[in-house]
């Protein structure tokens, strides 16, 4: 394992090989936007919210997929990035149906935190306003998929961390959606273990607690890394 | 600018909304009294302008819904320096914007018709009573905005940094803007 | 000159309407409707959705009363559940609905309409409003606004926020109050009792100079619903149907909110989008009724409250039987303002407002449930039915302002006919055609379970539509 020394944002860093841009850069505090990216989990470089500029490369590189190497100089956040991110999180926003005032998420969303951090004041695309429904058969959670971002946490963390492989994706582009088993609604399930951990990664109300009124449902960000800590370390730490 | 008292005009629109941006508003509080001292309330719904005289800031609350909404923005627009989407709904829809995702007939059948013990009319839009668009749009979309205040309501302080900092000739802040 | 004169927007009422005056052949006024131009489909859009998400969706209905809301939606979510709500959420609820009423009252009094009070309905339409109050009568003002301020603080402490809190569920309410909340609440009834009496007693000494008004803007007579406690009082949370008739006899006792369907119809019509909800017994349109400030203190026993109590035994002497003057709305509504206060007070004195155990939880139980209150405009209807899942099937709204709607289409006929000189229009007769409408204080948010402006212009009309008189309003 080599150590790897590179700048981000004018800071020199260290990494070793096969550490990413994005866990480098977070383990320096510098905080690269991300949607599909949560910690413990594969990365997939969906979501294009971690993009970053690398000296001498020409195209853009999603920092979650990238390894880090000697000599690398990387920005973060310059003007093209930040650009790129709003029209990012404004096409997430006209896609589907994120009304934050009745969300049960409000005030805690990742998407809104986004939408609110990159300064997007309004959305300059049409609004597509499709038609889409609620999954509530389960007996503890629900599942909107008007607030769905696609992000596959959801479908990650079931299968590489429960290992139940209960969530998958259907259909291409936007006709895609998150389904349970064999399409089937949720409540009947075979495979779910009824566990939580997608309602807990999923970054919107999307996935949520049943009986939860607007603004109340609230997320656990860190049961993950403990989850992941103790079984890849055996250290059972908070 | 009042050609009578020389001071900056402010006037506050409503369409499609619940008029909890102009209860935010109204939670300026004492503020309302500091307010009448800079500012000429012009047209509002808390006054009795009927037609538009114009403005120098314009507050337009909820999202455009019907055919009124339509005319009646444009022509808000025509007259005002600076125009301001205030609120959730003039800004992304928001909640007016649910109906969409149904259909128009739909919408109206199930007000008119299903939840009605005897049907003489269906309010479908004509003489009196303006005709719904099938598409309810934030304000952007209809006419150029100048600024954007987001939150269902915004908060009373938020709309308070805007009107000072427009009056001082200041670009009002972005920050702590959030929807929802 | 047959023709239509068209009042549009109506303003300083709490949403959007347009009135029409019908003129006949002979230029004599033939009849006149109130019309509500703003709908947005909450019946529809709350479609698919979990009933726990209600309180919050439909408190977007209204930003006036978002709280009604979010009580009439928590109820029937109560009734979903199938639970009994902890004793200190229902003081919850019972504190912020009085803190709303306040607030709402004030906004109605002060705000929209102590400004054709105070300043005369034929003042300069310039100068007639809040901020023309604030010129006029700057300490009047400042009490007003600072009154609707103390409501808005109370739903602000205990809620969360303001204007739409995040704050009613079924089964209860999301947090605890605390005793520095309490403590803040309390400190400011002093000059919330002073402000009312003042505004009490300035309206009374005003009655003398509004004889014709009283007389002619909605005094008709019709019957009055509300709702009232155990004891035959005023209660704004919770209780029975009662129902009385202009001679101020009993209609009807004792009926089940959970059944209105059974006494109360809607009717739609084209040329509104606010329904015409009628009592069933007496069909459409013969049913009319009257709810809200006046209605409740038609069908109370007793208001409930000492201070109250006192002004409704001197209300009751304006008329023999129930008080069929709307304009005596706007003394009702200060007299509810004194209740709320009063009650305010001693809930705040209740050791079980500030208990810990909050929300009551549970499973669906049920799958109809309807959550019925007294809002600020009055008797609030929420039914929803869900399926076994949880998700909202149909939901039906039977909000204060559309009770209101054959009462005000009939007051702002009578207004017309008595004020309105069609061959000679001036502002100030409309103005009062108008101010029938504001008596009624309505909130087209709410009534549309939509929510003014646009420009007024007055226009009578041959059928042919020539034109023959036109008046512009404002500038």
């Amino acid at each position: 394992m080599s150590v790897k020394t590179l700048e981000i944002d004018g800071r020199v860093c260290t990494g070793v090989t096969g550490q990413t841009i994005f866990d480098v850069a977070w383990e320096n505090r510098i905080q690269i936007p991300r949607i599909c990216h949560v910690g413990g989990i594969s990365d997939i470089g969906a979501c294009r919210m971690c993009l970053v500029e690398i000296e001498g490369r020409g195209r853009l590189h999603a920092a979650c997929m990238t390894p880090v190497e000697e000599g690398m100089v990387v920005r973060t956040a310059t003007e093209r990035l930040k650009r790129h991110r709003r029209l990012i999180v404004e096409l997430l926003l006209a896609e589907r149906n994120h009304v934050c005032a009745v969300c049960v998420t409000n005030g805690a969303c990742e998407l809104q935190d986004l939408a609110a951090e990159l300064g997007i004041e309004h959305v300059r695309l049409r609004y597509r306003f499709p038609k889409l429904g609620v999954d509530t058969s389960h007996e503890r959670f629900g599942l909107d998929h008007n607030r769905c971002l696609l992000c596959t946490r959801c479908v990650r963390v079931c299968d590489e961390v429960e290992g139940a492989h209960t969530f998958d994706i259907l259909g291409r582009g936007a006709n895609s959606r998150v389904i349970c088993d064999q399409d089937e609604p949720w409540g009947e399930s075979e495979s779910c273990t009824s566990c939580g951990k997608c309602v807990q990664v999923c970054p919107t109300g999307a996935l949520f607690a049943k009986g939860r009124t607007v603004a109340e449902m609230r997320k656990d960000r860190w049961f993950l890394k403990y989850i992941v800590t103790a079984r890849e370390k055996r250290q059972w730490i908070r | 600018m009042d050609p009578l008292t020389g001071r900056p005009r402010l006037a506050t629109v409503w369409l499609g909304g619940c008029s909890g941006c102009h209860m935010s508003f109204l939670d300026l509080d004492e503020r309302l009294v500091d307010l009448a001292r800079l500012v000429e309330v012009g047209a509002s719904p808390l006054t009795d302008h009927k037609d538009f005289p114009g403005a120098d800031i314009t507050l337009v609350e909820g999202a455009v819904a019907n055919s009124e909404h339509l005319e009646h923005i444009r022509a808000v627009r025509a007259r005002s320096g600076v125009l301001v989407s205030f609120g959730d709904c003039a800004v992304t829809g928001n909640v007016t914007a649910m109906r969409n995702a149904f259909g128009l007939e739909n919408v109206l059948n199930c007000s008119y018709r299903e939840n009605a013990t005897v049907v003489a009319g269906v309010p479908e839009g004509g003489a009196v009573v303006p005709r719904l668009l099938e598409r309810v749009r934030p304000v952007h979309e209809v006419v150029e905005v100048d600024y954007y205040l987001q939150g269902c309501p915004p908060p009373a302080d938020a709309i308070w940094d805007l009107i000072t900092s427009l009056l001082d000739g200041r670009a009002p802040s972005r920050e702590g803007g959030r929807f929802g | 000159m047959a023709g239509r004169i068209l009042i549009h927007p109506v303003t300083r009422i709490e949403g959007h309407a347009k009135i029409s005056i019908f003129v006949d052949e002979q230029g004599e006024i033939s009849g006149a409707q109130f019309h509500v131009v703003e709908f947005r489909g909450f019946e529809k859009l709350c479609q698919g959705r979990p009933f726990h998400e209600m309180p919050s969706l439909m408190a977007r209905t209204c930003g006036i009363c978002p709280v009604s809301h979010i009580l009439a939606a928590s109820k029937a979510g109560d009734e979903l559940l199938g639970v009994e709500v902890p004793a200190a959420a229902i003081k919850q609820r019972r504190l912020v609905n009085h803190a709303q009423v306040l607030q709402s009252h004030a906004l109605s009094f002060f705000h929209m309409s102590s400004p054709d009070l105070l300043l005369g309905f034929d003042s300069q339409p310039g100068e007639r409003n809040i901020f023309g109050l604030i010129g006029r009568d700057p300490e009047f003002a400042r009490s007003g606004i600072r009154l609707r301020q103390f409501g808005q603080r109370i739903i602000e402490l205990v809620g969360g926020r303001r204007i739409h809190p995040a704050w009613g569920t079924p089964g209860g309410v999301l947090g605890a109050v605390g005793a520095a909340e309490r403590d803040e609440i309390a400190s400011w009834l002093p000059e919330a009792y002073q402000t009312v009496r003042i505004a009490l007693d300035r309206l009374k000494v005003m009655m003398d100079e509004f004889r014709d008004e009283i007389a002619h803007i909605g005094n008709f007579p019709s019957l009055f619903l509300g709702m009232v406690g155990r004891n035959g009082e005023i209660d704004f949370y919770d209780g029975r149907i009662r129902i009385v008739d202009a001679e101020g006899n009993m209609v009807a006792d004792g009926l089940d909110p959970q059944r209105y369907h059974t006494f109360i119809g809607e009717a739609s019509e084209e040329w509104s989008f606010t329904k015409f909800p009628y009592y069933k017994p007496l069909g459409y349109p013969g049913g009319m009724y009257r709810v809200g400030p006046l209605a409740r203190l038609n069908v109370c026993t007793r208001i409930g409250t000492p201070q109250a109590d006192r002004e409704l035994r001197e209300f009751r002497q304006r008329s023999r039987g129930a008080v069929c003057q709307s304009f005596h709305y706007h003394l009702a509504r200060l007299i509810e303002m004194l209740t709320s206060v009063e009650r305010i007070e001693e809930l705040l004195g209740d050791p079980e407002l500030t208990g810990a155990k909050v929300r009551a939880r549970a499973g669906q139980n049920r799958e109809h449930g309807v959550g019925a209150c007294e809002a600020p405009r009055g008797t609030l209807f929420h039914d929803y039915v869900v399926d076994a899942n949880g998700l909202v099937q149909r939901a039906n709204l039977v909000i204060a302002t559309g009770h209101n709607n054959l009462a005000m289409n009939k007051a702002v006929e009578q207004a017309a006919r008595r004020f309105v000189n069609p061959r000679a229009l001036e502002e100030g007769m409309l103005n009062r055609v108008e101010a029938a409408i504001r008596c009624f204080d309505p909130c087209l948010s709410c009534s549309t379970h939509a929510a003014g402006r646009m420009p007024m212009v007055v226009e009578v009309r041959r059928r042919s539509g020539e034109l023959v008189s036109r008046m512009a309003r404002g500038v």
